[in-house]
């Protein structure tokens, strides 16, 4: 029976609000290019150019999540350290580059950063896509090493003390009772966090990276007329929320699933 | 007094390795010393509002009438997953020059960046207010409310005297956990040239090319400012601690 009931929560697209509320737009979407096919098909020449941009915030978007992962992972187990000299740095890492704004980051991996790398006489090109997934990582490890250490150190440490009286090795310990509680706890704001890298992705447009925001602009500078404007930046705007609003419902329906009963 | 105290820190740092020479230059000083203070007057002035806002959403989210709560869930939906960026293009591009337009022209319109900033940080916040606030208000014992009632308070003296006083205290975390992210969203200002430090900062290193010293300086203020909004918090979650609540 509780087996069945814990089924039945299993997180799923479908049961939640998520199809409706596309379903919706989809449909408002439709209703608007019936009654104003003009700037309806100005939007469907842009389409592809508008879906290369959003294909880039997409690119930086996973790109920064892994990078800012893999280095936040190395710098939350720093944070667990018992030695104050390795501890330390990392604290002070977390620390200031929580509380940056993300756009100032972005701008400064974009200018600190050269153009091209020389290595062994190969010149690199260095473009600013790669710098502004930089700028996004770094915020985003810094968050991710927080979630890590509070994760770690949530779990009763009593519970490593059972599990060596039930015969676990410390190894396996890890594997089979720390780990898997854990990733139920650093999952739903893992995800959270990548929301906001997603959303944050629109700031690389003021370094003159050519995703969605940024070739909004330039669609509405080619047309110059107002209906298309307001269409193109709505379409910005409604990209973004069928993007990142399906990652925000499930985050909220494996909250729901991974609370403690 | 003043240059010759500037001049000796310049010329330290220089030996440090860092260019900091703009704080010689009159001009260049006062864009800079304007942008910290349009960055505070920023953060001040949108606090409020977003406060404001997020009680407002909070209290039409949990009122109970469809014909408020459906409209605030979806107005907090559509901010709390979309870029605060495109959300402030869509403001200031569309919004604002259609009410240009509509007022016959861009001298007539009374709307400025500051007003547009101020609005869409505010709102953004607002709608991650809401939703703190609104698990506060329906975490509010049943008992405490049928108490409410009995003693005669209507549902409006009920949400005012006992839902948002309780919901305060259990969601001022999560409120300044928001408050740090809107210091840090004012920066979206410089995007529609409010000239807010990094926006006078960007000015003054595209001349002097001295990024990493003017990022030291923002990084220090904004650690500064947040520092500042998480120390009142915890004071004020201490001040308002009622003993017994569990809160």
């Amino acid at each position: 029976m509780l087996n069945i009931l814990t089924f039945s929560r299993v997180p799923s697209l479908a049961s939640s609000t998520v199809l409706p509320v596309l379903g919706g737009i989809a449909v408002a979407g439709l209703l608007w290019s019936f009654f104003e096919p003009e700037s309806a098909a100005t939007l469907l020449v842009w389409t592809p150019y508008l879906a290369r941009g959003f294909a880039m915030n997409i690119l930086i978007s996973i790109c920064a999540i892994a990078l800012g992962s893999l280095v936040g992972l190395i710098l939350g187990a720093l944070e667990l350290s018992p030695r104050a000299l390795i501890r330390f740095p990392a604290l002070v890492y977390v620390q200031i580059f929580r509380n940056a704004p993300h756009l100032v980051l972005i701008f400064a991996t974009t200018y600190i950063f050269p153009f091209e790398i020389l290595v062994a006489g190969l010149r690199i090109p260095f473009p600013d896509w790669i710098k502004a997934t930089i700028g996004l990582a770094i915020p985003a490890s810094a968050h991710i090493a927080e979630i890590v250490r509070g994760a770690v150190q949530s779990i009763p440490t009593a519970q490593w003390e059972a599990a060596a009286g039930m015969g676990f090795s410390r190894s396996q310990t890890l594997r089979w009772i720390i780990l898997p509680q854990c990733i139920k706890r650093v999952l739903p704001p893992w995800m959270n966090l990548y929301a906001s890298i997603s959303m944050g992705t629109a700031l690389a447009s003021l370094v003159g990276v050519n995703e969605l925001l940024h070739a909004a602009t330039d669609a509405s500078t080619a047309v110059q007329r107002t209906d298309f404007t307001v269409a193109v930046y709505l379409t910005v705007l409604v990209w973004f929320f069928v993007y990142c609003y399906p990652v925000a419902r499930f985050t909220q329906n494996l909250e729901r699933r991974f609370a403690v009963r | 007094m003043l240059d010759s105290i500037l001049a000796g820190f310049v010329t330290y740092t220089k030996s440090l390795g860092f260019n900091f020479g703009f704080l010689t230059s009159v001009y260049e000083r006062t864009i800079w010393i304007d942008g910290i203070s349009m960055t505070l007057i920023l953060i001040a002035v949108t606090i409020p509002v977003s406060l404001v806002g997020g009680g407002l959403l909070a209290a039409a989210l949990t009122s109970g009438r469809k014909y408020l709560s459906v409209p605030a869930r979806v107005f907090v939906e559509l901010t709390r997953n979309t870029p605060t960026l495109v959300q402030l293009m869509c403001a200031f591009l569309v919004v604002n020059m259609l009410i240009s337009k509509a007022l016959g022209g861009a001298q007539y319109n009374p709307f400025s960046p500051f007003f547009w900033v101020v609005a869409v940080v505010g709102l953004h916040i607002a709608a991650f207010h809401a939703e703190a606030l609104r698990a506060g208000i329906e975490s509010v014992p049943s008992a405490t409310l049928e108490a409410a009632r009995a003693i005669g308070f209507n549902r409006l003296q009920i949400l005012w005297f006992v839902e948002f006083p309780l919901a305060l205290r259990a969601a001022l975390p999560a409120i300044v956990n928001n408050l740090v992210n809107l210091a840090k969203l004012t920066t979206v200002g410089s995007a529609i040239a409010v000239g807010e430090v990094t926006y006078a900062s960007i000015m003054i290193w595209s001349q002097r090319d001295n990024v990493i010293e003017l990022m030291i300086v923002i990084l220090l203020l904004f650690s500064l400012i947040n520092l500042l909004i998480a120390r009142t918090g915890r004071w004020l979650e201490n001040k308002l601690k009622v003993p017994g609540l569990g809160i």
